[in-house]
């Protein structure tokens, strides 16, 4: 098998990434020009960003207040709505480290996290406020806050520009616990394939990339505003190997309208 | 997959004959307010807790027993004991497993706690090396 990515599961420079959205059907791809942090992908960030009181959500109904800074109480989660991001100081959004404007649109966080401790809950709001779980269509809401939906531990993303994400946890112990998170990242500098049939040859997997699908089920207008007017598409339709020549003339169209 | 490893620790309080060893680890926190210091570890929902360790010391004679319980969420669960070691005086005994004491979380309420008995009221110390984990 073709190696993509190196030991910490980052993309290697001249490789692709494939960010595939379910909610579209389409997928973006990317080839990695640069990896600007190489050899400083790790970030050990710290406790989790709960301030003393910041209400949560209880498994047992009700509100259950955060006891101290960077604590999680027991049976809490943190509501739809109340997503993390990570305050940075200096980035350009001090509230969300992993935030990018649109005119950032050359670089890409691909973030692997690790939350200490590993049982708890896990998964992403995109954007902050949209939770992204569903079965049976949207029959059910899953997620930290239902019986399944949810990652434990470590959970890997890619960050578009123009979007703030939200970080839910949930702590179904009995345990308080002290928090911590590790950030394993790559700041990608990236470039859109200009050739149509090297993004169809990646898209029906006869080219190795590094897929990451994204949890994108409801696709909020947010999201496809953000993609329109960072990369100038919503991406590329995935096609099957029989319809080449169909998607191989869209891609050729879409290719004129991508801003990277 | 998902694993953590706490040690716990408890330190029976030299007064009573017999109760549940209150529990420290470096990720718990505690107050004291209503966060108050656990006695039974409730294992979240899907994953199973792992029992590698034991080390047990005491002052005097000491029964040192693991139960657990299908609703350890309750108030006041229904335990079952599922692990004892005494020590039959003044001393301490370290056991390493190579074959774990496992507590599955099948309804996310499953839990265990630790318990000393003793015959005279000494101090009794407990230090359990426990993974907390979804892999089999």
């Amino acid at each position: 098998m073709d190696k993509v990515t190196d030991a910490l599961g980052l993309t290697l420079e001249g490789e692709h990434l494939t960010a595939f959205i379910p909610a579209t059907s389409k997928a973006f791809v990317f080839r990695v020009k640069s990896r600007i942090n190489r050899g400083y992908e790790k970030f050990h960030y710290g406790p989790l960003p709960l301030v003393a009181n910041l209400p949560l959500s209880s498994y047992a109904g009700g509100v259950i207040l955060v006891p101290a800074t960077g604590v999680m109480p027991m049976y809490s989660y943190t509501p739809v709505g109340m997503g993390l991001r990570f305050p940075l100081t200096g980035a350009y959004d001090e509230t969300d480290m992993w935030y990018l404007p649109e005119d950032y649109r050359e670089r890409l966080f691909h973030v692997i996290s690790e939350v200490t401790p590993k049982w708890l809950r896990r998964d992403l709001e995109i954007p902050s406020g949209v939770t992204q779980g569903r079965f049976q269509r949207d029959k059910v809401t899953t997620g930290i806050d239902k019986l399944f939906g949810y990652v434990r531990g470590r959970l890997e993303t890619v960050h578009f520009p123009k979007l703030h994400y939200g970080y839910r946890f949930g702590n179904d112990s009995m345990f308080n616990v002290y928090t911590g998170i590790d950030f394993t990242y790559a700041e990608y500098i990236i470039e859109t394939p200009k050739d149509p049939e090297l993004i169809f040859n990646i898209l029906t997997r006869k080219v190795p990339s590094h897929w990451i699908t994204m949890p994108i089920t409801v696709y909020d207008d947010s999201i496809r505003r953000a993609f329109v007017d960072v990369y100038g598409i919503e991406g590329f339709t995935l096609y099957p190997t029989t319809k080449r020549s169909e998607a191989i003339t869209e891609y050729q169209t879409l290719l004129k309208e991508a801003k990277v | 997959m998902a694993s953590e490893i706490l040690t716990l620790k408890g330190e029976s309080d030299g007064t009573n004959t017999s109760g549940n060893f209150p529990l420290y680890s470096d990720l718990l926190y505690h107050d004291s307010g209503v966060y108050a210091v656990p006695t039974k570890v409730l294992i979240p929902y899907g994953m199973k807790a792992k029992i590698w360790a034991k080390r047990l010391a005491a002052e005097d004679e000491t029964l040192f027993q693991i139960y657990w319980s299908k609703d350890a969420s309750v108030g006041s669960p229904t335990w079952e004991l599922l692990d004892s070691q005494k020590l039959a005086s003044k001393g301490e005994i370290s056991l390493e497993k190579r074959r774990p004491i496992v507590v599955r979380s099948l309804s996310g309420k499953e839990g265990f706690k630790v318990s000393w008995t003793q015959p005279t009221a000494k101090k009794a110390y407990v230090e359990l090396e426990v993974e907390i984990t979804d892999e089999e």
